[in-house]
This record gives structure tokens, C-alpha cells and sequence, in this order.
């Protein structure tokens, strides 16, 4: 089980989707594992929450109206460098995924998925968030 | 998408595909039957996976389960394609049937379901299938006047269809149209909305009513007693919204009205103020709050007979400032429940133990100056309480504690905290209402401390098992062995046991959660879970070594730990958890969706509705139309002296007498096999193999000549022509076999037997069919062996059932090496039951060779 307390500082999660299902079962999720959720149906609105407040992981659906998950990936990274993007989405094509990892982007999950996946996936973003933490200046 | 689907039925894509102008006839019906075999499981398996996401451990969306839907519908009609190029077009009749299903689908998607049914149902004859036509509160209500533990006054719904017809009859459709448009825009501002409301409402409150309406109601308050003879009774008429009582509570929002007299003009005057309600300021305000992009919502009203009712009022199965203290609360009054979910009198309240023998922690009686009373002609009114009632509670301590079993028991029927309202009649008989979810308000912030809480807690398992049914559940350990162990099942005792069964439907509704030690989320079981909503983890390894019964555990079957005793915090965390993931419309919409999609209704081919008309789902489509193939090929096979001349069909060569024909479809038999005499060894089929092993055991094959008496011989000649019903009579037994599958028509003597299963790596594939029929001998001996096999079947953890000499089975879900252990196990039962009946003269026999068959002395045959 990921532990978002303990000796960690407490984790900001976001969530972007544009069906609502999403965001909500994810919030329940993970917000009773501890860490602070946050979602959105309208990507304008994530990214307006992303400036006001960064957050450490940012999980976003690919295909949305107005702005597509690429588009929140870049945003994200922009905002926080150091915040791990995770795309998941029900259409993946090889050219959009090449774009997202140059990007910058942690994880491509398919939709559906076993929360399992996510939850793993959020671990290792995890790992590296308190890794670069660790070694800030190994580089 | 109708006429894609006209496109996908006459498939000239798929004729020409199989048009191998090489292949020899029979080859050629291979390889359509092949085909069959192919799409049919590919359907299952997305039966299967829409299913599994049920279990609330995965994420989905909307766009999967419409594109599930479209793919599951195409990869259907191409079955049907298949099946008809077999059978040379013999079951067009499928086409409607799969036709008016798939319309079905779509107004389920298009959630234009509530539109097409009956005006009015009577409430204990609603099924799952009506819930769409009487909204959520009946949908309940329904639930309950099924269950025998529990009392709901009699009535009938006016269903959704009602109206719409409604709506329909007095022009306002194009207004109602634009109205859920707005609504579900959240853009619009309300006073923009309030025009077109108002008109709504005025239009519903002055409607017409549709026709057959208030014949309809005539003749079914008739049927209710209220014929003239009888003592003129009276209804109460309830709103049930679609939504209402599932996910959110709408308490107060829409309008009831009590005490009708039971007269078709009076109930429709009270029912059009109901169904305006809908268009209530109130409701509006509430439903733009909770739904603000969703503009859809239809209403059905409850009529149920009023309850003269001596004190009233509503249990909460938690308590709200302490959800996991293991307590409710109960409030009542004196006449009737207004005067206390109005809150317009004083009420006594009662804390009651959870527990048995329930009893009170604690009680406040006030001082109940006035009660709400049935008026004499209609209505309700205020009346004093005789001063001797006054200062008494409203319940006697055997009523709380009834009360209190009660309200428990609906609790782990639905498996969350509830909000009940309940009466009690002048002879002191209990009613319940109304139950829904109650709903608590979220303790901000506590949640986020969660982990660290449950840290305090020992953990008896984590990480270990799947998720078949999300939810979180605790009790007492009650350990299942066999199928007597579910006779005291208690309610809310936590099931744990080595292996999932279907079986235990019979207690889901009394308990908190399941865990199997093996099992998959795919099984009969665990769709079973899903359905009920009981949670439910499976393969979880050993816990039964680590736990004792009647300890408390707590199973969390989100985050897959058990805990030793009661964990409060995350029990806490469910009752105040707000959304409730069952009742979200992602989930209620692939819940209906599998309702039209995934039961199955055509289990035996043998009985009279095995028909196309008889097929009520997908999965019933596609089971008949396995079964006609293998008809057809079976057809095929009694061609015997074509098939052997292209050595199509092969004799198998075994040390045992039992005359069976291979007809491999692929990769059954190895390729180096000789043409004809096939050696068992050369068996490539796993399930064939598996089941073949099984007849070869020592001793099973039993070689004792029966002593058939005269009676028996002439019964068996009598009976013949008859036993040659199921129409597959062939002379001989026919092996149908690929790599994974087999089918295999046995006709030793006088009895059919069949075995269809499926033996992959992939578990949710595995299916094995059984089926026995018919023998020598007379009626009551061919019964007994009947009653052996399903007895042994049953032992094994078949599905099974019987009807006279009639046996059908049938199991799945297993992975390979129980499959192919089972199938060993078929292999032996076909052996070692083949003449049995013949030795079956007295009832004591059949336990004595259940027993023999059981611990594996198969010799007692030749005893």
C-alpha cells in the first residue's frame, strides 16, 4: 500500500478527466490512502488549480475537448519540473506516446484499468519524487 | 446502427471467407462450426470482462462500456452469421430476437429504457428487470415485499411509462425536451429555467389521464380488495424517482400524499401531484445542485395500502456522531411517521446494541402531547395523545428489539448504513416503509489520517487475493466446508472458506463479506458478489490457517488487507464515505446493461423454451446457437461412412470396449497419429485427455455383466423410443475435440450422456457442461442414478440439477490443472455409472455408491 504520510510530507494528487467517474472513484481512492486530491472534468480548470498550487503527481486523461493531456503533461511540467504526469487513456497511438515521453511524461495506462496498476505506477512516481528529493544536487 | 447490424447479419464477407472451394464438404462444416466455436467465445469473453469491472476494481468510463457494448453486439450478430452458414440459414428466427434485444441495449444507453413497459405493476411482481419503469424508492420496496423477513404493505407502482405517456397525452413533450436540455446545461440560470418549470408543473398538476390509465387502476385496485364488497380501504401514493433512495436521498424533495381513498379517480388526482412534484421549485433547486449536467429524470409513484398505523418513525442503522459504535438509533411517535420526519412533535429516541439480544443502551421518552392520525374521510390530522400514552415510549422492548433485527438485517442486505422508516398497525404488526441509503456527512480531514490509524490494527493478511466485489465488512469468521455449514449461516457473519461457490448465494444477503482461499473474480460466485454487493475477496492465500471461527475480523476489500477484530475508523470511513460506488450511473448503467447482457436463461436444450423465442439475453443466444452447432455436427458425424472414408472421423483405440469416434477440429489428435485406431497416447486435446484418463482409472471401467431383469428389458424397449428425444441417437459416441474443447455424445445402452467443456490456460474460458439422461431399466432405478450422479456432480461443486432421470450440470471458471482434474473425475463417473442402474434396487444403495465414488473405491461394482 503506497503510504502518502508517514515520515513523507503529505502528496498532492490531481486528477483530469473529462468524465467525472473518473476523478471521483480516484479521489475516494487515494484520498483514503492519504494523500490530497484534487479533480477536474474541465482541463482549463486543472491547470488554473495547477498555478494556484502545484502538485507532486497529476494523473490526466489524453483525449479531452479544448486541451488534451499532452497539452496538461506540458503545463505541468512547466509549472512544477519536478511533478510526475501520468497519462491514461482509452485510445493509445505510438506518435502520441512518443511525444508524451519526450515530454517528459511518467506513465501511459491504458483505460480500464485495475486500480492495482494505477496504484503501483503512483508508487514508483513516488519513489522518484523522494529521490530527487534525496540528491538534489547529484546532477 | 440498425442497419450495420442488417449489414452484419447477412455478412457476404463472412460466406465467402468459408467458401474454401478445396475443402471437402465435411471439412467445410468443420470448419463453419469452428467458427461458431470462435465468435461465441469471443463474445463470452467480453461478457466476461464487462462483468469482472463490476467488482469495483477497476477504473472505466463511459466511452468503454458504449464501446464494449457496440463490439459485444457486432461479435453476436457474426455468431448468428456463423451459426446460419452451417445450418444453411435454419435459424433465421434468431434475428428478431437478437434484433429486439439489441434495441434494448441501446435505449438502455440512450437511457430511454424508463419509456416502454407497463402503466402499472403490482409491487410484488417487480423484478431487477422493471427497476428502470418504478424508479428507486420501489425499486426498494420491491426488494423488500420479496423478502420474507420483512412486512411491507401491499400496493402496486404507476411506473415511469406511465408518464411518459402522461406527458405524451397532454403535448407537453416539446416542452419537456427543451426543459431537460436546460437542465442539463448548468450555464442556464435558474430564473431562465423557472418560466418553463412552472408550465411543466401547472401542465402535469391539470393533465389528462393517458389512456387506459384509470381502467388500469380500476381493475387493479380491484385486485387489491376494494371491489365494493370490501371494506373500502385507502393508499398512500409516494413519489420514486429514478434516482430517488439509490444515490442520493431527495428526503422531502418531491410530494406524498396519504390517506387516498382507494378510488381510481382519487388516486390519479393524488398521483398527478406527485408526478408535478418533479417539477417542484425545491426538487429543481436540489437536482441542479447534485446532478448539474444531467437534465434527465422521469417519475413513478408507490401506491401501497395506508397503514392505521399506532406509532411510527425511523431507525438509523448508525449512529450518525458515532457510525461505527455498533448501536442505531430508532425515533417514533405516537399515529403517524409525518410527526416525525417533519419533526413537528416531540419523539422518543432509543439507542439499541447492534448485537443480540439488542438491547437498549439507552432511551429518551418525551412528553407526546399530539400525534398525526388518519382523518375518517381522507387525509391526515392532528390529534391529542389519551393522557395515559402521553409520558410512554411509543415502542414496547420486544417491538424495539424486532425493530432492531430488523433494521440489521436490511443493513447487510444492502450492505451500507441505512435510513429506515417503519409503522406499527394497531395489532402491533411491524411494516417497514421505506429504506434507503443513509447518508453521513464526511468528517473533514479525519480520512487523510486514515493510514496511520489502521496502523494500530493487526493485520492478518495484505496484498494477498483479487478483488471480486469492492467494500469493506465486519463480523464474526463463519467457516464454510460443505453445504450444510450455510444452514446457521448468522446474519452479518463474515463467510470464509477454501473455495468459492455459487452456492452461497443463499446466505449473501446476511453476510458482510466473502473470502475464498481460492477462486477467481470471474466466477459464478463472484458475479453473484456483484450483483448483491457483498465484498468479496478471492484467492487469498491461507487465511483460513490464520483465523479461528467466530472471531471478528474486518475485510477490506478495496485495499485487499484483513484485519483481526473491528477496525471503527474504516468502518467510519464507509458510512461517511458520500459516494457510494454501486449506485454511481457508471455503474448502474453496465449493471443494466449485463442484466440484458449476461444471464443465462437457456440452461437445458432438452427444455421446451430452448427455442429462439426463448432466448431472453445475449449469453442465451449464444448458448443456443453452441448447441445447434454442435447439433448440426453431430448430424454430421452419424454420416459415418463419409467421414471415415476422408478419415475425418477416427476410431479411438483403447484397452476399454468404448466405441468412440474422434472427430478432431484442430490440434487434437497429434499429427503423427495413425488414420485410423488413435491410441489414447496420441491424444493432443487437453479436456478429451483429461476426461479419457478418468475412464482408463483402474477399476473404473467395470466389465460385471448386469443382470437385467425381465422388467427392466421391457421398461427399456417400452422406453426407447422416447429416450431418443434429445434427437443426437447415433449409434455410436461421437468425440468432438480441438486443443481445448470437447464435446463428447455418449449413448451406452439406453442413457445419453454429454460433456462439453472448454480446458485452457485462461480460466474465465473454462467451462465443462454435463448431461445424463434416460437408462435401461424403469423409472425409479434410472432416477436413483440420477440422484447418485448429482449427488457426486454436487460433491464436486457442480451447478446441478434434476428432474426425473434427467441430470444436467455444470461448472467453470476453474484454471486448467482443476479442470483437467475434474475432467478426470467426469472420465470416471461416465465409467464407473454406466450400467449402475441396473444395481440400484433400494434408496440406501444410491449413498452407499456416492460414498464408494467418493473415496474412490470403484470396485464395489464388482463386488
Amino acid at each position: 500500500m503506497t503510504e502518502a504520510t508517514g515520515n513523507d510530507r503529505i502528496w498532492r494528487l490531481l486528477v483530469v478527466d473529462d468524465e467525472a467517474i473518473v476523478g471521483k472513484r480516484l479521489q475516494q481512492v487515494f484520498g483514503k490512502m492519504g494523500f490530497v486530491v484534487e479533480s477536474h472534468t474541465s482541463p482549463a480548470v486543472a491547470l488554473e488549480a495547477m498555478a494556484a498550487q502545484p502538485f507532486d503527481i497529476v494523473v490526466t486523461d489524453l483525449k479531452m475537448e479544448d486541451i488534451d493531456g499532452i497539452e496538461v503533461l506540458s503545463r505541468a511540467k512547466t509549472i512544477n519540473p519536478a511533478a510526475q504526469v501520468i497519462i491514461i487513456t482509452g485510445y493509445a497511438h505510438s506518435e502520441t506516446e512518443n511525444e508524451a515521453f519526450a515530454k517528459g511524461v511518467f506513465a501511459f495506462i491504458a483505460k480500464p484499468f485495475r486500480l492495482d496498476e494505477l496504484k503501483q505506477v503512483i508508487n514508483r512516481a513516488l519513489d522518484e519524487l523522494r529521490q530527487q528529493a534525496v540528491v538534489p544536487s547529484a546532477e | 446502427m440498425l442497419n450495420r447490424l442488417k449489414e452484419l447479419l447477412n455478412l457476404p464477407w463472412l460466406q465467402s471467407a468459408a467458401d474454401a472451394s478445396t475443402c471437402s464438404p465435411a471439412e467445410l462444416i468443420f470448419k463453419r462450426f469452428r467458427r461458431v466455436l470462435q465468435v461465441n467465445n469471443r463474445a463470452l469473453t467480453i461478457i466476461a470482462d464487462l462483468g469482472e469491472k463490476l467488482s469495483g476494481d477497476y477504473i472505466f468510463d463511459q466511452q468503454y462500456i458504449i464501446r464494449s457494448t457496440e463490439t459485444l453486439t457486432e461479435t453476436v450478430a457474426e455468431s448468428l452469421a456463423a451459426l446460419n452458414i452451417l445450418t444453411g440459414n435454419k435459424y433465421q428466427e434468431l434475428d428478431p430476437v437478437f434484433q429486439k434485444l439489441t434495441s434494448r441495449l441501446q435505449a438502455i444507453i440512450a437511457r430511454r429504457e424508463d419509456r416502454h413497459g407497463p402503466q402499472l405493476i403490482a409491487l410484488d411482481k417487480v423484478t431487477t428487470i422493471d427497476w428502470a419503469i418504478v424508479g428507486g424508492k420501489n425499486a426498494h420496496l420491491a426488494e423488500m415485499a420479496h423478502d420474507p423477513q420483512i412486512l411491507v404493505a401491499d400496493g402496486f407502482v404507476i411506473t415511469t411509462c406511465a408518464y411518459h405517456e402522461l406527458i405524451d397525452a397532454n403535448n407537453l413533450r416539446e416542452d419537456l425536451d427543451r426543459f431537460e436540455l436546460m437542465m442539463a446545461d448548468p450555464t442556464v440560470a435558474a430564473a431562465d429555467l423557472d418560466a418553463l418549470r412552472q408550465r411543466l408543473e401547472r401542465g402535469v398538476l391539470a393533465a389528462e389521464p393517458p389512456p387506459g390509465l384509470l381502467d388500469g387502476l380500476t381493475a387493479t385496485i380491484a385486485e387489491m380488495g376494494g371491489d365494493g364488497d370490501d371494506e373500502p380501504f385507502f393508499l398512500a401514493v409516494r413519489s420514486s424517482a429514478q434516482e430517488e433512495d439509490m444515490d442520493f436521498s431527495f428526503a422531502g424533495q418531491f410530494h406524498t400524499e396519504l390517506n387516498v381513498a382507494a378510488v381510481a379517480d382519487a388516486v390519479f388526482d393524488a398521483y398527478r401531484k406527485v408526478a408535478a412534484s418533479l417539477f417542484g421549485a425545491k426538487a429543481i433547486r436540489y437536482r441542479r445542485q447534485m446532478f448539474p449536467e444531467d437534465g434527465q429524470m422521469s417519475i413513478a409513484a408507490g401506491c401501497q395500502r395506508m397503514i392505521d398505523s399506532r406509532a411510527a418513525g425511523v431507525v438509523y442503522t448508525v449512529e450518525p456522531d458515532a457510525p461505527a459504535s455498533d448501536h442505531l438509533v430508532i425515533v417514533g411517535a405516537w399515529g403517524q411517521g409525518e410527526a416525525v420526519v417533519e419533526g413537528s412533535t416531540p419523539t422518543d429516541t432509543f439507542i439499541v446494541a447492534k448485537q443480540a439480544p439488542w438491547e437498549v443502551v439507552e432511551q429518551s421518552v418525551a412528553d407526546k402531547a399530539n400525534g398525526i392520525y388518519l382523518a375518517d374521510s381522507a387525509g391526515l390530522v392532528e390529534k391529542s395523545v389519551p393522557s395515559a400514552l402521553r409520558s410512554k415510549p411509543c415502542l414496547e422492548q420486544q417491538q424495539l428489539q424486532e425493530l432492531t433485527r430488523q433494521a440489521v438485517h436490511l443493513e447487510n442486505y444492502y450492505k451500507r448504513p441505512q435510513d429506515i422508516e417503519w409503522a406499527v398497525a394497531a395489532d402491533g404488526t411491524l411494516f417497514i416503509l421505506q429504506c434507503r441509503s443513509l447518508l453521513l456527512s464526511e468528517p473533514s480531514g479525519e480520512q487523510r489520517g486514515l493510514p496511520k490509524l489502521l496502523d494500530q490494527y493487526q493485520v492478518l493478511s495484505d496484498d494477498s487475493g483479487r478483488v471480486a466485489q469492492q467494500g469493506i465488512g465486519s463480523g464474526p469468521v463463519v467457516v464454510i466446508n460443505s453445504p450444510t455449514d450455510l444452514e446457521n449461516f448468522p446474519d452479518g457473519g463474515v463467510l470464509v472458506s477454501r473455495r468459492d461457490s455459487s452456492r452461497f448465494i443463499t446466505v449473501m444477503h446476511r453476510a458482510v463479506a466473502i473470502v475464498t482461499e481460492v477462486g477467481t473474480p470471474v466466477s459464478h460466485m463472484a458475479t453473484l458478489c456483484r450483483e448483491l454487493r457483498v465484498p468479496c475477496l478471492v484467492g487469498v492465500d491461507n487465511i483460513l490457517s490464520k483465523l479461528t471461527p467466530g472471531e471478528v475480523i474486518t475485510v477490506d476489500a478495496e485495499d485487499r488487507r484483513i484485519y483481526h477484530g473491528r477496525v471503527t475508523e474504516l468502518l467510519t470511513y464507509q458510512a461517511t464515505n458520500s459516494m457510494n460506488l454501486a449506485v454511481s450511473y457508471e455503474f448502474r448503467l453496465l449493471r443494466r446493461l449485463l442484466q440484458a447482457v449476461s444471464r443465462l436463461y437457456l440452461v437445458d436444450p432438452l427444455m421446451q423454451d430452448f427455442t429462439p423465442a426463448g432466448c431472453k439475453t445475449y449469453h442465451d443466444i449464444l448458448r443456443f446457437s453452441h448447441e445447434m452447432a454442435v447439433a448440426q455436427l453431430v448430424d454430421v458425424g452419424r454420416d459415418e461412412k463419409s467421414l471415415r472414408k476422408h478419415h475425418l472421423a477416427r476410431h479411438l483405440d483403447l484397452p476399454i470396449p468404448a466405441g468412440i469416434m474422434v472427430i478432431d477440429l484442430d490440434d487434437g489428435i497429434a499429427p503423427d497419429a495413425p488414420v485410423d485406431q488413435v491410441p489414447f497416447t496420441a491424444i493432443t486435446s487437453l479436456p478429451f485427455r483429461a476426461i479419457l484418463q478418468g475412464m482408463l482409472f483402474p477399476e473404473v471401467w467395470h466389465r460385471k455383466t448386469m443382470p437385467v431383469g425381465m422388467k427392466d428389458l421391457m421398461s427399456s424397449m417400452l422406453n426407447a423410443p422416447s429416450d431418443a428425444l434429445s434427437g443426437q441417437y447415433s449409434g455410436h459416441n461421437i468425440a468432438i475435440i480441438s486443443k481445448e474443447y470437447v464435446n463428447l455424445c455418449f449413448r451406452f445402452g439406453y442413457h445419453f450422456n454429454i460433456i462439453d467443456a472448454h480446458c485452457s490456460e485462461r480460466e474465465r474460458d473454462n467451462h465443462i457442461y454435463f448431461r445424463f439422461l434416460g437408462g435401461a431399466t424403469d423409472m425409479t432405478k434410472r432416477s436413483r442414478r440420477s440422484r447418485m450422479i448429482a449427488a457426486i456432480l454436487d460433491a464436486f461443486e457442480f451447478n446441478v440439477s434434476t428432474r426425473g432421470d434427467l441430470v444436467i450440470a455444470r461448472a467453470g471458471n476453474m484454471v486448467q490443472s482443476e479442470m483437467e482434474r475434474t475432467l478426470d473425475i467426469m472420465g470416471r463417473l461416465v465409467g464407473f455409472t454406466r450400467q449402475l442402474d441396473v444395481c440400484l434396487d433400494n434408496d440406501a444403495i444410491v449413498d452407499q455408491y456416492v460414498e464408494a465414488f467418493l473415496s474412490g473405491d470403484y470396485g464395489i461394482v464388482n463386488l
